[in-house]
């Protein structure tokens, strides 16, 4: 297997290589990072459903729309990069996405150790530090490949992931708390923490550990003519604003297995937003908008009805449809 | 209908399986109806995502993708033809997928020819092909 080790890249070719290498067929691990900061999606996004674009835009922050899954990320110099491109018929390759991920992320796990972090999995593609989030992945197929991509925090700019998403402002204020609750960085965990060269020598040390030997490699014409073409597709309005899913509402991944939604409901008197937060599928915070539509009484009961309840939209609109204060009280 | 490791399979219709595919088929006049089976939809998790991209089809192409934890998966044609109808409501909403795998087709498609369009190796109709498939493929996990 190659290894592809390739420093500091502009913003789109750090996410065009894993594409180029899983298209051309080439199995390899990518270790990188960006000069830039720029916002990446996963294929299931769209950037008008799910970014402010004009905050993007007067901030000259840039949009890649990846081929894997994933939730959007930030991404900014202040990270490392991994991308391991491997064969959807090498015999090693899990076949379920679970079974993938918890198999090629242990190298990470090991280097976080080595780095005197002691790293968990949390299924199905985040790593956590102390029971924050210091690691996001992704997945897919691309080609005749399967991919995972993923990174570690140095630092986080809690602030611009924030900004960049399209939410209302309370929920970009709970988000953010959220996050600084939810995140961790390496920077955060160590006082001095390694350079990115030597964070990169330990995942190499740890990927071999677990793959065997590979070849050091760097970009042919090959790879960067595929890269080139590659740039054309995907940083055309035609991928980038391909129809994604729609979700009513907004649901905001802060770490694997804490959301925030923001959802509104029609009322016979009027919408009425709510915004919670749930932990492992369960309500942990919820509140509601509209004072007027809702008694302070009623909203206490519906806290109450709500709060530690299975995240459920529909037994959440079951719940309001039968609060008799929420038609009355206007 | 048969049960293998707690999946359902209804015999009333076919099961691609190349590569890995898990894609029932059913016959309507002229047209084949395909969608994902049980054992699609109860390993790979909840379905987050779901999208068809392509018109016509041959066996074995990427017609569409779809995402469940974190992954982004290819969904395989089982046959040649053309595709003349999507669910939408199973784009917009894969979760029915998951929750009713056999009642949520994803797409319609006419075959470029009907009379050997279910003729292959890797397309599955009787009980015991099934069965035997289906286990398999639990031998396979158990291994990874």
């Amino acid at each position: 297997m190659k290894i592809f080790n390739l420093g500091d890249m502009n913003w789109n070719e750090s996410q065009l290589i894993y594409h180029a290498l899983a298209h051309k067929n080439i199995e390899g691990l990518v270790l990188h990072s960006t000069k830039d900061k720029f916002v990446c999606l996963g294929m299931p996004q769209n950037p008008k459903d799910e970014l402010d674009l004009d905050y993007c835009n007067e901030n000259g922050i840039k949009i890649f729309r990846r081929e894997i899954g994933g939730g959007t990320v930030w991404l900014d110099r202040n990270q490392v990069f991994y991308s391991l491109i491997l064969r959807r018929d090498n015999k090693d390759v899990p076949a379920l996405p679970k079974h993938f991920f918890k198999k090629f992320l242990q190298p990470v796990i090991e280097a976080c150790n080595e780095l005197g972090l002691k790293a968990e999995y949390r299924p199905t593609c985040d790593l956590l530090v102390n029971g924050k989030k210091i690691s996001g992945n992704g997945g897919g197929d691309i080609g005749d490949c399967k991919v995972m991509a993923g990174g570690l925090l140095l630092d986080f700019d809690y602030e611009s992931m924030a900004n960049v998403l399209r939410m209302s402002s309370d929920l970009r204020k709970k988000y953010l708390e959220a996050m600084k609750e939810n995140m961790t960085t390496i920077e955060q965990e160590k006082q001095n923490y390694p350079s990115k060269e030597e964070i990169f020598s330990i995942l190499r040390e740890k990927f071999q550990d677990f793959l065997g030997p590979m070849q050091e490699a760097t970009l042919g014409d090959e790879i960067k003519d595929m890269i080139k073409e590659l740039d054309e597709h995907y940083s055309s309005d035609a991928w980038l604003y391909q129809r994604g899913v729609k979700n009513p509402g907004r649901e905001i991944k802060v770490r694997e297995g804490v959301y925030l939604f923001e959802t509104e409901f029609d009322t016979k008197n009027g919408p009425v937003e709510i915004l919670c937060e749930t932990h492992e599928e369960h309500i942990q915070k919820i509140t509601f908008s509209n004072p007027s539509l809702i008694s302070p009484e009623n909203r206490k009961n519906l806290e109450e009805s709500l709060i530690g309840a299975e995240y459920d939209k529909r037994n959440i609109i079951y719940v309001i449809s039968n609060v008799p204060g929420l038609q009355t009280d206007k | 209908m048969i049960e293998v490791s707690g999946m359902k399979f209804p015999l009333d219709r076919k099961y691609y399986t190349k590569n890995g595919a898990h894609i029932w088929l059913s016959v309507e006049d002229d047209i084949v109806k395909i969608g994902m089976d049980a054992f699609a939809t109860e390993m790979t998790g909840l379905l987050t995502f779901l999208t068809i991209t392509k018109k016509e089809v041959k066996s074995g192409d990427a017609i569409g993708s779809f995402e469940s934890a974190k992954f982004v998966s290819r969904l395989f044609s089982p046959i040649d033809g053309e595709i003349v109808a999507i669910n939408e409501m199973a784009m917009k909403n894969p979760r029915m997928v998951n929750e009713k795998p056999y009642d949520s087709w994803l797409v319609a498609i006419k075959p470029d020819n009907i009379e050997n369009a279910l003729n292959s190796e890797h397309i599955l109709g009787t009980e015991e092909e099934i069965s035997s498939w289906i286990s398999q493929e639990m031998k396979r996990l158990e291994e990874e």
